[in-house]
């Protein structure tokens, strides 16, 4: 479609351009105190940028921009997801004990700029866009990561995060390069046939791309080797940005390796279905479930030796990372939903984690596993539902996370006998991953004094603790909307040739 | 004649990239960077492209480079104290990097790359531009909103909170 | 004339060299200029395999995007830099370990 022409199907972005600028020029007329109010403008324009997506999906999916964007609804679930995880963080924000000493108002605008970078990874289908966009999600966490200046440790996470991040973003650019150089085109859905067309002698190019632009995918996900990173800017970051990037870049990172991979190293009728293929060169199921199984045992094994219940969950998302890409090697569309529906389940159950995590910080002054002693006699609210987080990241019935968990398992047990190690390692993590998460639960039971009185959290902070702990409840029981919404939207708008 | 010339760029290249990479000196690491970004631009005229060599030119050696000289003198108690800089693996690392390029050399050999004939263009200035308004006109207008918040954390960052 | 092969080669010692510098370095400012040498590499390549492929200029336009990401980068790379020598006084990776345990 031309570029005039996909204006009218670029609704949501645009009015998010319109919410940054006029969230930037708000912040002016704020005085410092007051800045944190340029919230209530960056959460207006991102409700009705969801009304814009939500109304555009009757139209049929197209291909935007001279072929840089995909309009399909494998898009507009990930924007969805996008944007609500993005509000729920900007209730987190205004609460935040840590960005109350400065100015918030580029805080909020910064996080406006990332959204839309996020838009654009999970519809990119053009290698320069999918660059761009990885980029300005990047940058935008690098200076979210250092937002609190005089924090020693916000200043060292992001000082390690911006290093690493253009070092790995280079890397993947070289693995671009030389799909440039084989194919001579920057289109993804280019890229692919004019793979196939190639002999044997041109395996070996294809695999050192993969593997380098895995490399820069692997970092926005955290999957191990690329992990590095993870624990050091999730503890030093403001908590608030910490549960952003666990959450949100994440699913902008899962869609983009998705669609991705099996665009580029796809085949026929695999590519219309979202499908990783098993492509000549490589041994794709194999590399992804090794990487899986490191990524999640590593993570686990770790968060056990952790005494700070931040950096405890900063591994046990690494961990999810491996259950996550639990779902891709079998190549199949029943593990592309599975991921799907377990990153809805993890949206909830892990940002609840971390809100519960910073509202402690802000009572006790930090966040190890004794200043969780008590808690649950003490603020029944926050003891019942932290629990209930805790349950939902094992993996125990009734609550959203087994839900998740049920529909990965069940994707790698249907691809067949070949796959059982997988499940199993899947499984033994998960028990493994039990230790850590019941152990805040003994600490906010068993240890410490036993408080007479019961304190009531504040009404705002009571009332995200229950938009985020209901729906982990809800959905361990009735999932069906979710499931109904994941299969609708695997669908992919695949450019005509 | 030509020859000779590529031949010189290719080794003012590489030999300034491995005084950066290697020299104790902060300083002289980031000057032996200026010649490196000279020399690849001067590789970039070779590969016909006037423009990208110009942009090479003005912003890594004009914006770029300036920005880490900025960051050096800045804070220059490290290349004097000279505090641990000195590296610690280099065994290691040089042995990793014998492998990568080993790799990439074996790459670069085998594979059989796309290569097409055609006639030096004039310029490039005005098919780029034709191409940043139609083709990839919406990764341009992207690029400034990234510059936006890129220039708006910068300065929020190195901003003296009251 | 020289060929493709040789601007790959000098490419893939740019990049070789960068990574060197990521791995051995522990200031963050060495670290950043092999962060550039890598992005030069890259380049390096886009525009050799555009010259090669038939003066494909969608090459010379991804690396222009490099470009500019790079500048953006090294400005906020540089924004984090100075920020930390004020709390810190030195910008040696390995010192900086207010968290490690």
């Amino acid at each position: 479609m031309s570029n005039l022409h996909s204006l009218s199907h670029y609704w949501p972005e645009l009015i998010l351009t319109a919410t940054i600028l006029i969230g930037i020029i708000a912040d002016l007329f704020y005085k410092p105190k007051d800045s944190g109010k340029t919230m209530y403008w960056i959460f207006g324009g991102l409700a009705l940028t969801a009304f814009a997506v939500k109304l555009l999906s009757d139209s049929p999916a197209a291909i935007l921009f001279m072929g840089t964007l995909a309009h399909d609804p494998f898009a507009w679930f990930f924007k969805m997801l996008i944007v609500l995880g993005t509000v729920i963080v900007l209730l987190m924000s205004g609460k935040s004990s840590e960005l109350k000493n400065q100015s918030v108002g580029e805080y909020y605008v910064l996080i406006g700029i990332m959204v839309f970078g996020m838009f654009l990874m999970v519809s990119s289908i053009d290698m320069i866009m999918v660059y761009l966009a990885i980029e300005i999600v990047s940058l935008m966490s690098f200076i979210l990561a250092g937002y609190l200046k005089n924090d020693k440790s916000s200043n060292e996470a992001s000082l390690k995060y911006v290093i690493y991040g253009g070092f790995s973003s280079g890397i993947m650019l070289y693995g671009f390069s030389i799909l440039f150089g084989l194919t001579g085109t920057t289109k993804l859905y280019e890229i692919g046939p004019a793979l196939a067309t190639l002999d044997g002698t041109a395996n070996f190019a294809i695999m050192i791309s993969a593997i380098f632009i895995l490399a820069g995918f692997g970092y926005k996900i955290s999957a191990v080797p690329f992990h590095f990173w993870t624990p050091d800017v999730y503890e030093g970051s403001p908590t608030p940005v910490t549960a952003y990037l666990s959450v949100a870049p994440k699913a902008a990172g899962f869609a983009l390796l998705i669609r991705f991979f099996s665009a580029v190293f796809g085949t026929g009728e695999n590519v219309a279905a979202g499908i990783i293929p098993v492509s000549s060169a490589l041994p794709w199921p194999q590399i992804l479930a090794i990487l899986a199984v490191m990524t999640m045992t590593l993570g686990n094994l770790v968060a056990i030796q952790q005494e700070s219940v931040k950096r405890m969950l900063a591994y046990s998302s690494i961990a999810h990372a491996g259950y996550m890409l639990m779902g891709l090697p079998m190549l199949s569309a029943d593990g592309i939903s599975a991921v799907m529906v377990y990153l809805v389940m993890y949206l909830f159950m892990n940002l609840g984690a971390f809100f519960i995590v910073m509202v402690v910080q802000a009572k006790m002054g930090g966040d190890s596993f004794s200043d969780f002693s008590g808690l649950g006699w003490e603020m029944p609210l926050l003891g019942v539902a932290m629990t209930l987080f805790m349950f939902s990241l094992t993996g125990i019935p009734p609550t959203a996370g087994f839900i998740g968990k049920y529909y990965l398992f069940a994707a790698v047990i249907q691809a067949g006998p070949s796959f059982y190690w997988l499940a199993f390692a899947g499984a033994v993590n998960s028990v493994i991953s039990l230790y850590y998460y019941i152990r805040v639960i003994r600490q906010m039971y068993l240890e410490g004094e036993r408080s007479e009185t019961i304190q009531v959290p504040a009404f705002m902070t009571s009332l995200i603790i229950l938009v985020l702990a209901i729906p982990t409840l809800v959905f361990g029981v009735y999932w069906a909307p979710i499931a109904d919404w994941v299969s609708s939207s695997m669908v992919f708008a695949i450019p005509s040739m | 004649m030509a020859d000779a010339a590529f031949w010189l760029m290719a080794l003012l290249t590489v030999a300034s990239a491995v005084v950066v990479v290697h020299h104790d000196k902060l300083l002289y690491s980031a000057i032996a960077l200026l010649f490196t970004f000279f020399g690849v631009a001067g590789l970039y005229i070779f590969l016909w492209a006037d423009f990208l060599a110009a942009v090479q030119v003005v912003i890594y050696v004009g914006g770029i480079l300036v920005l880490v000289i900025f960051g050096i003198m800045l804070t220059n108690k490290i290349t004097t104290v000279n505090i641990s800089h000195t590296s610690m693996q280099r065994g290691a690392g040089g042995l990793l990097v014998a492998f990568v390029l080993g790799s990439l050399g074996l790459m670069i050999t085998k594979t059989p790359w796309l290569v097409q004939h055609a006639a030096e263009p004039d310029q490039t200035v005005a098919t780029i531009g034709r191409l940043l308004m139609m083709d990839y006109l919406l990764p341009f207008e992207v690029a400034s909103l990234l510059l936006l918040g890129a220039l708006i954390g910068a300065a929020t960052l190195s901003r003296r909170e009251e | 004339m020289h060929s493709l092969e040789s601007y790959l080669y000098v490419s893939a010692i740019l990049f070789a060299l960068g990574l060197y510098a990521v791995v051995t370095r522990r200031n963050g400012i060495a670290v950043l200029m092999g962060v550039e040498l890598i992005l030069n590499s890259a380049n390096l390549n886009f525009l050799a395999f555009a010259r090669f492929g038939g003066v494909n200029l969608a090459g010379h336009i991804f690396a222009l995007f490099v470009i500019i990401m790079a500048a953006a980068e090294a400005a906020v790379a540089l924004a984090i830099v100075i920020n930390i020598y004020k709390n810190y006084q030195s910008i040696n990776v390995d010192e900086i370990s207010a968290l490690r345990q």
